[in-house]
């Protein structure tokens, strides 16, 4: 033992003393390690051993790797070159033969049995056995803190190791520690480690804060960044719930109040964190409006969680029942669609303002997607509505906020009309400026954007409806841009395009021949039998299945035809609604021959279908008709020579032919009783067949006549389909129609304006006085017409005709009231309207009737009001001219009952030819009355202005191109020719003649004394005394017939003037209306002064 | 409650949804140091938007699965979407990456990523 002993000093020496450095080791390392914990408290252990670790020293390191082996000591045993190498050590010389020998015993013994085998062999690994017996709970009581501590912790324990049971490990101890081990330079060894851990210390401490903070923020923002990388590179489908995360619970809720929810659960889940119990919910979501509006999702792991979160907080009923949502489904829940792509090019609508509902055009997106730009149809007011802006200002105000500007309301915005600058202009110069760009048609107007008219706009994403869109043709067109050539820029393709997007799946109705090509049931065919959404059922019509019914989604699911098959084309192709053959077909797509084109198109065979109706008829159906009058522009009107479905082809008036889309043109209603003159003078109506004068003496028969223009149409002709056109100007009428006589100047009668001025002049009598028409309600007999014999009762009247329902039939028809005859209802016996209303109480009849003598040239001289006074004022003189004397005869010796009789001949023209003037009647009423006071040359303009438009052409320009603007009021003839002579001649000539005006005066026949009376009696009743003198005046221009007459040759442009020295001119009798007349012509309009009468009379 | 709506924007690299003056004043508390939201009404517009559906009240990131799916897991509590419409500008995603961030489209386009890797 004493040997031992010795040797155990030794040993313990070294032992303590490698001890005491290695305890002091661990006293200093240990600390640190703590300050680094201290510091880095949210640090993991494990990351702290590893910023710890650079730190150390290089025989912290070793050590480190001793450590190591003493985990593994066989295997150090088993290593003889660490035996060779510790052989090298003074100390273990002898252990080194031990070793040996243990090393040849420790291949066939344990570990343990190895202790036990050194201990007897020698003294000192005795000792070292007590040592070790005392060190091994240290040992493993630092084992177990071995995780914690840092490698000097291990060096210790290696030391004692080294010599107490593992011997392989010791020597590796002293072989890897070996130059600083030996005992002579251990304490300068020491030393040397002391400095390098001050050294250490100093150099942790004088990392100052910054630094270390840095430090620590790397640290940190890499932890999130990690997470983040980490967590990314899991597919989504690895991160499947399962059983172990927390459920979740849909739980009804107040629709779109989901939102609302989310935001108190997350502030009620904020407040409660300090509480006592607070919400343990992981989470709460919605999924806004879709299929799960009306639901808020909680996750948690217990369902009382959701209870105590959900409770107190409105609008969500978790009362009701909880859904728990399957683990399985939980993803769907989170599903989230990629909103569909915007492209330029798309269509939106706008939710808000005043464009709501507007379809728009995608300009450009903003790269984020969130802002749009949109081309727009504005909805411009140009301030018009600012006019009646009411005075108060708080109306102002209110309106201000509204970034729409004053039309706000949905209801009452301004229609899509394209930007217009001129108008802008008018009232709202300052806000507008034109860009400078390269087109010169961009503008920016009150803040926003016009280019080519359309508004160009930036939206936000949120304020679009991107999806369902179903834009619609019309509203496309009024989008597409015009080129400045005038034709549209439409891209039918890309229309197509996005129409078929919006035809629905439901292009299968029951009926139909399909074919299965996708899916289980593939190579069924069969027959539809019945729709359901997206699933049809079929009955199976050939093979094995035959007879059974069969369920099949529509994808997989195509139309079945055969070569030959009569089909429609239906859904959303641009060839919809034409009829044609099926040529071919490839897989499902079919070519098929149109019937109205000849064209083979290619389509899906899911858009066709069999045709029922046999032929092309309705297909590709055009609103407008081949042959119909179709306006192009406010100038320019055109026969359509070809219509299809997208497009219109047109002749127009100037003989070039467009083609337009069918909303560019309006339809114009065609008139019948369209009249113009040919070349020769003669008249020309529908039907007529012309002829090209001149040019290719193209000939046909007319279709329309529209403003100097004949649209012609000749069977033969291939060109334009056979249509043609040319100035009315320049035909020549071949045929008329009917064989009406059309060569001019053959029946003068028959083109004397006043002699043609007949029943419609009744018509165009001027608004009828106030009051209810005697005749209505009257039973009546009919004299004329179909309906002849017939009794009616009157339901309703106008000026000239009156609304009758007739006794034997369920029958109303309109019929003019010179056409009947009133039944008394107590005697049964018959009056003819016109002696009716004559001798018919009523003021209105009674003036009528009594002014006939007296007053009924005034009357058309200012304003012509009555029907009566207009007709013989102006005509009066032309039955003289026309030697009327029959006529006349009859009434000369019937007293008063002559100015009847004198105009029955008048009653009976116009009778006949009533329908030739009824359209012009107003027109030529408002003419009549301008130009009446020159007395009978009335009728002359009245003819003139039979068409309006020639009425106007005819005065304006009666100088220059009097000929053509007649021509197209048909009237020429009567105006240039001299027939109106007559019509002078008869009142100049025969001054104590028919006139009736001037027979009060110059013949006292009955017929003056029975005016008067009348006339008085007009006083008593009606104050008609203004009009007393009237009469007289009304002979003025009649018996000054010259300076009238020179103002129609001249077609002078001031006719007051002309008129005034007309009424200056006359004789004493017309002195004495000269005021009156004169009176008359300050109220230029004669509509109003008619009504002027008729005020001052009842207010007389 | 119901004026807070127009004003409220989601960060399209985190999806959490704040009013935009707490973007304005505090910044994305997610991706404050990648994006730089605060004080910056540029940045606020170019990496937060208006556009977003399906909220989530997220109270326990940790434990969530909801946040797990969502691979919000390491963001604080707080309101989330589910969906955010709009694209980061390149340079944004490409700092990302550079910080060694993987950016997930809010906006529906990553799931086909994800399955496809």
């Amino acid at each position: 033992m004493a040997a031992s002993g010795q040797s155990w000093l030794n040993q313990d020496f070294t032992g303590d003393d490698e001890e005491s450095d290695n305890d002091f080791n661990p006293g200093l390392e240990v600390p640190s390690d703590a300050e680094a914990d201290d510091d880095e408290v949210a640090k993991p252990q494990a990351s702290a051993r590893r910023a710890g670790s650079p730190s150390d020293d290089e025989s912290a390191a070793d050590l480190k790797t001793n450590g190591k082996r003493s985990a593994s000591p066989v295997k150090g045993g088993k290593s003889p070159p660490a035996d060779d190498d510790e052989g090298e050590e003074d100390e273990g010389q002898g252990e080194d033969d031990e070793n040996g020998d243990h090393n040849d015993e420790g291949d066939e013994d344990e570990g343990e049995d190895l202790n036990g085998d050194e201990d007897e062999d020698e003294d000192e690994e005795d000792e070292e056995d007590e040592d070790a017996v005392t060190s091994r709970p240290r040992k493993r009581r630092r084992r177990g803190l071995n995780q914690f501590f840092e490698e000097e912790a291990e060096v210790d324990e290696d030391d004692d190791d080294l010599e107490a049971e593992e011997d392989d490990l010791g020597p590796e101890f002293i072989q890897d520690t070996h130059p600083d081990d030996d005992l002579p330079p251990e304490a300068d060894q020491d030393d040397r480690r002391h400095r390098e851990l001050d050294r250490q210390r100093q150099l942790q401490q004088s990392l100052d804060a910054e630094q270390e903070a840095a430090k620590f923020r790397e640290r940190y923002g890499r932890r999130t960044t990690t997470a983040l990388s980490n967590s990314s590179f899991v597919p989504q489908n690895l991160l499947m719930p399962d059983v172990n995360d927390p459920s979740i619970w849909g739980v009804r809720c107040k629709a779109g109040k989901e939102r609302d929810i989310v935001h108190k659960l997350m502030k009620k889940f904020i407040e409660s964190q300090g509480s006592r119990n607070p919400m343990r919910i992981c989470s709460a979501f919605e999924r806004g409006d879709g299929p799960m509006a009306g639901y808020i999702f909680v996750e948690a792991r217990r369902k009382v969680d959701v209870d105590d979160a959900l409770t107190n907080v409105a609008d969500v009923y978790p009362r009701s029942k909880m859904n728990l949502v399957p683990v399985k489904e939980m993803p769907d829940l989170l599903r989230v669609t990629k909103n569909k792509e915007l492209e330029v090019g798309g269509y939106v609508r706008i939710k808000r303002g005043i464009y709501q509902g507007d379809l728009g055009m995608i300009e450009s997106v903003e790269t984020n997607g969130l802002e749009v730009t949109v081309r727009l149809v504005p909805r411009l007011t140009y301030g018009m509505d600012e006019d009646h802006a009411r005075p108060g200002s708080g109306d102002v105000k209110r309106k201000r906020p509204n970034a729409f500007g004053p039309v706000n309301s949905f209801a009452n915005r301004p229609p899509q009309r394209l930007f217009n600058e001129n108008e802008a202009r008018k009232r709202h110069d300052r806000f507008l400026q034109q860009n400078r760009g390269l087109t010169g048609r961009s503008w920016s107007y009150k803040g926003d954007l016009y280019e080519d008219g359309f508004l160009i706009k930036d939206f936000k994403l949120q304020h679009l409806i991107t999806d369902s869109v179903n834009p619609r043709l019309d509203e496309i067109t009024k989008l597409t841009k015009t080129a400045a050539d005038g034709s549209e820029l439409l891209d039918l393709e890309s229309l197509a395009h996005s129409l078929r997007n919006t035809a629905a799946e439901g292009n299968y109705v029951p009926g139909d021949e399909v074919e299965v090509y996708e899916g289980e049931q593939r190579g069924i065919v069969g027959r539809t039998e019945a729709v359901t959404g997206n699933i049809v059922s079929i009955m199976v019509t050939e093979g094995e299945l035959t007879g059974q019914l069969v369920e099949v989604p529509v994808k997989g699911l195509r139309k079945r035809f055969k070569e030959g098959d009569n089909v429609k084309i239906i859904g959303g192709s641009k060839y919809r609604d034409e009829v044609g053959m099926v040529l071919r077909i490839k897989d499902d797509k079919v070519t098929v021959l149109t019937n109205n084109s000849n064209e083979e198109i290619t389509v899906f065979s899911k858009d066709l279908r069999e045709a029922t109706d046999a032929g092309g008829s309705g297909a590709g159906a055009s609103k407008f008709d081949v042959q119909e009058l179709v306006q192009i522009d406010p100038t320019t009107a055109g026969c359509v020579i070809r219509a299809d479905r997208e497009s219109v082809r047109i002749l127009d008036q100037n003989g070039s032919v467009t083609t337009r889309i069918p909303s560019q043109v309006q339809k114009i209603e065609a008139r019948r009783n369209a009249v113009a003159t040919d070349k020769n003078g003669s008249e020309i109506r529908l039907g007529d067949v012309v002829r090209e004068s001149g040019g290719e003496n193209k000939s046909g028969t007319i279709l329309h006549i529209h403003r100097g223009f004949v649209f012609a149409h000749n069977k033969l002709g291939i060109e334009n389909s056979g249509i043609w056109v040319a100035r009315c100007t320049n035909v020549i009428t071949t045929a008329a129609k009917g064989g009406r006589i059309t060569a001019p100047s053959t029946d003068l009668s028959k083109m004397n304006p006043a002699l043609q001025m007949k029943g419609p002049d009744m018509s165009m009598a001027p608004p009828q006085r106030p009051g209810r028409d005697p005749l209505q309600g009257r039973f009546v007999h009919i004299n004329k017409g179909t309906y002849k014999g017939h009794r009616a009762i009157v339901k309703d009247t106008t000026a000239g005709e009156a609304r009758l329902e007739l006794q034997t039939k369920n029958k109303t028809l309109n019929i003019s009231k010179f056409d009947l005859s009133i039944v008394d209802n107590n005697t049964q016996s018959k009056t003819r309207y016109e002696d009716w209303i004559r001798t018919r109480g009523g003021p209105s009849a009674m003036r009528a009737g009594q002014g006939v003598p007296g007053s009924r040239i005034p009357d058309s001289g200012f304003g012509g009001r009555t029907p009566m006074g207009v007709m013989d004022g102006g005509r009066t003189p032309a039955w003289g001219g026309a030697s009327r004397t029959p006529a006349w005869s009859g009434p000369g010796s019937s007293g008063s009952s002559g100015l009847e009789s004198g105009r029955t001949p008048s009653w009976k023209g116009p009778s006949g030819s009533q329908t030739t003037y009824g359209g012009g009647g107003m027109t030529s009423y408002g003419g009549t009355g301008n130009y009446s006071t020159t007395g009978s040359r009335t009728p002359v303009w009245n003819a003139g202005a039979k068409t309006p438009y020639g009425a106007d052409h005819g005065f304006n320009s009666a100088g220059n191109s009097g000929f053509d603007s007649f021509a197209a009021g048909s009237r020429t003839p009567a105006y240039t020719s001299s027939s109106r002579t007559p019509a002078w001649g008869g009142p100049g000539n025969a001054a104590s003649a028919p006139t009736p005006a001037a027979r009060p005066y110059d013949a006292p026949t009955p017929g003056i004394s029975a005016p008067t009376p009348s006339a008085s009696g007009r006083y008593d009743d009606d104050a008609y005394t203004p009009y007393m003198g009237a009469p007289t005046p009304g002979a003025g221009p009649q018996d000054a017939p010259t300076p009238a007459a020179s103002f129609a040759k001249n077609a002078n442009k001031e006719p007051l003037k002309y008129n005034r020295l007309g009424f200056d001119a006359p004789t004493p009798a017309a002195s004495a209306p000269t005021p009156y007349a004169s009176g008359a012509f300050d109220a230029p309009t004669p509509a109003a002064g008619g009504p002027r009468y008729a005020d001052d009379d009842e207010e007389d | 409650m119901a004026g807070r709506g127009s004003r409220q924007r989601a960060c399209m690299v985190c999806s959490i949804v704040l009013n935009a003056s707490e973007f304005y004043k505090t910044g994305c508390p997610n991706c404050e140091s990648v994006l730089g939201l605060r004080n910056s009404q540029d940045a606020i517009q170019e990496c937060t938007s208006q556009v977003f559906e399906g909220l989530v009240m997220l109270g326990d990131p940790k434990s969530s699965w909801v946040a797990k799916w969502q691979r919000l897991s390491d963001y604080v509590p707080g309101i989330y979407a589910v969906k955010v419409v709009g694209q980061l500008p390149q340079e944004i995603i490409d700092t990302l990456e550079d910080n060694g961030m993987k950016y997930i489209p809010r906006d529906g386009t990553s799931i086909e990523d994800d399955v496809a890797a």
